[in-house]
């Protein structure tokens, strides 16, 4: 893509875009458009030489910048976008497909509605590019109705299996962002009981209701952290084969320490045993924990288990 | 004049005629860049101009005049500007959701263009793309800054149709081997890009993780015309692994698992392409793998309730995995490579 294809197809999006939000102020604008702010107004500085022959005074485009703000006072039919490209409305089309497993039927209708809108010229390219991506990730069917909650600010309601009180309690919460990681996903919402932002695990909610109570938008808001036992700084050593180490390499670059024999060794959390015997069994016998005791005690425990004459 | 601002009065002449615009006219209104210099210089100028706007979705066309229009080219306004996309709230959020997790991954093939159709849909509505609110970590691997440009070189070459040389790293070997690869397709599973396509050395369809790409270079000769056709049949989730045991390291094998007490009622989610039957106790899984011991270590990670029962040859091999393991872990190290 060239970079005078790139900064059209931005223009023409600039000038209906502002044009729809008289007083739309520069900063508001950049974010929106994905731009520094002086990106920006050396586009709006473009933008005030465009007209149409035969460049009468109103035949220019009439944008401009008062007091930080942004006006449109002549668009020159710019009055909307043009439609998706081909390569547009594939891109989205293949990001939808990543919740598939948890939106089916709203995706779709989704396709359906997109490729209703396409220019018919596009068509085929649009189809022949969604043939050539295929991104997908488990989600549960929760992110659906999660994401929407975000989008709109409304309060939802839940009920909350907690391991810590290992009981289930009703939850209201404002919801703020999804997150996954390694296969999990959590929400991260102000939590109007605890009046405080918490983590909590898709997998654990039940009864997950949308109200109609909504919240301001928020701002300021601590960004969502999910606890990663691999890559938190932790006091479990754990040893790698030569077999497995270009594996461990490719995850944990130069913090797989290289060891005699060709194998490494990484430094992890010792926070979920659970986490820790799984991991380390899943490496099949090319991985030891080297310290400390407890932890090679419950790696052991765990491989016993597994010998034991089945029941 | 600035090529971007000349496009942008082209289009601004075209889409406010009522009526087609002759070749002649749009020279004299354009002259300094369609005006002063040959008819073969001027109209080689315009039809790359006109192609620039056809890829950026802007109809323009050349009509055919009769007794009452001339001949000349027209933009029609009904076909130019976006209509309403008419998603439902609940459509939206789903668009937005997957869109945002996209792009915050920081590794998506078509980011730019994905960014540009986000903003596109929601503006009838008024509901905009702001800030991402879904983040998918996609990052099973330590990835540098190289997989962003790698994933969208990928998918011009898809779009292009045009080989790819690959410097390709493998782990098993830990060498680097050079091929060229014809690309059909992308593929993410579980956090994962693959590359599928036609391989030169292989003389065959292979699978490649993108971020085992150490270069990558793009067939740089007549980029306006395909290399290859994809062969008709292809169908690409047929040649991704989603799971570890579909790696294609050995002839396929069917393997029998007992998923007991807190397993047995996720054997079809642990399992998706499973065959699962129920057992006298406990759901008997039985799962086709291409690289047994893959299946082996994530059996081993599902712990006791997950009891490889079939055949012989796998639970042995099961069993001498979680003894290495017991062993390496009862005070000797078994542990090639350990102390």
């Amino acid at each position: 893509v060239s970079d005078v294809h790139e900064r059209l197809r931005r223009l023409l999006f600039l000038v209906p875009y502002a044009a729809k939000r008289p007083g739309i102020s520069v900063t508001e604008l950049a974010q929106a458009l994905g731009l520094e702010e002086r990106e920006l107004l050396r586009d709006l500085d473009l933008l005030t030489m465009v007209g149409r022959p035969p460049f009468q005074p109103d035949d220019y485009i009439d944008i401009y910048v008062e007091d930080g703000r942004v006006y449109v006072d002549l668009d020159q039919r710019l009055s909307a976008p043009p439609r998706l490209t081909a390569a547009e409305a594939a891109a989205l089309s293949a990001a939808t497909h990543l919740l598939r497993s948890s939106a089916a039927e709203a995706l779709e209708s989704v396709l359906a509605k997109l490729e209703k809108v396409l220019p018919a010229g596009a068509r085929p390219q649009y189809r022949q590019m969604g043939r050539t991506i295929d991104a997908s990730v488990e989600a549960p069917k929760d992110v659906g109705p999660l994401s929407r909650a975000i989008a709109e600010c409304r309060e939802v309601t839940f009920d909350y299996f907690s391991h810590g009180r290992g009981a289930t309690e009703g939850r209201t919460v404002r919801p703020l962002e999804l997150l996954s990681h390694r296969g999990q996903w959590y929400l991260h919402a102000y939590c109007c009981s605890r009046q405080d932002e918490r983590l909590f695990r898709l997998d654990r909610m039940q009864k997950l209701t949308l109200t109609t109570r909504r919240f301001d938008s928020p701002t300021g808001s601590r960004a969502g952290k999910v606890p990663d036992p691999a890559r938190e700084p932790g006091e479990v050593r754990v040893k790698f084969s030569a077999a497995a180490a270009p594996y461990l390499r490719e995850r944990f670059g130069d913090a797989a320490r290289a060891i005699d024999g060709g194998g490494v060794e990484v430094t992890v959390s010792g926070d979920s045993e659970r986490w820790l015997t799984q991991w380390v069994l899943s490496f099949g016998g090319e991985a030891e924990v080297a310290e400390p005791a407890w932890a090679r005690e419950a790696v052991a425990r765990a491989a016993a288990a597994l010998l034991e004459p089945s029941s | 004049m600035e090529r971007t601002e000349r496009l942008l009065d082209l289009l601004a002449l075209l889409l406010d005629a009522r009526e087609p615009i002759p070749w002649a006219e749009l020279r004299e209104a354009f002259p300094e860049d369609y005006g002063n210099c040959s008819d073969e210089a001027a109209e080689r100028k315009f039809e790359r101009d006109k192609a620039e706007l056809l890829e950026l979705g802007i109809p323009v066309a050349y009509v055919q005049g009769d007794d009452e229009r001339k001949d000349g080219y027209v933009v029609e306004r009904e076909a130019y500007y976006l209509p309403e996309v008419g998603l439902t709230p609940e459509e939206l959020a789903v668009v937005y959701a997957a869109g945002s997790a996209a792009l915050a991954s920081g590794a998506f093939p078509g980011s730019r263009d994905l960014a540009h159709a986000l903003r596109k849909i929601g503006f009838h509505g008024g509901q905009e793309f702001l800030s991402p609110r879904v983040r998918m970590e996609l990052d099973t691997v330590q990835r540098g800054d190289e997989l962003a440009g790698r994933l969208e070189t990928l998918r011009d070459a898809l779009a292009g149709r045009k080989w790819v040389q690959l410097a390709y790293y493998s782990p098993r070997s830990e060498r680097t081997t050079e091929r060229r690869v014809d690309p059909y397709g992308l593929a993410m599973r579980r956090g994962i890009w693959s590359l599928v396509g036609y391989c030169h050395l292989r003389l065959d369809i292979r699978s490649f993780q993108v971020h085992r790409i150490r270069d990558l270079k793009v067939n740089p000769a007549k980029p306006r015309s395909p290399d290859f056709e994809v062969p008709p049949g292809f169908r690409l989730q047929e040649h991704v692994a989603s799971y570890p045991w579909e790696h294609r390291i050995h002839e396929p094998i069917e393997v029998q698992l007992s998923l007991r007490r807190d397993l047995a009622p996720l054997a079809a989610q642990i399992f998706p392409s499973a065959r699962v039957e129920r057992g006298p106790n406990a759901p008997e899984v039985y799962v086709r793998a291409t690289y047994l011991d893959g299946l082996l270590r994530y059996a081993l990670s599902l712990g006791p309730a997950c009891v490889v029962t079939g055949p012989p040859a796998a639970v042995l091999r099961w069993k001498g995995m979680a003894s290495l393991v017991l062993a390496a872990h009862g005070g000797k190290s078994a542990v090639r490579g350990g102390s």
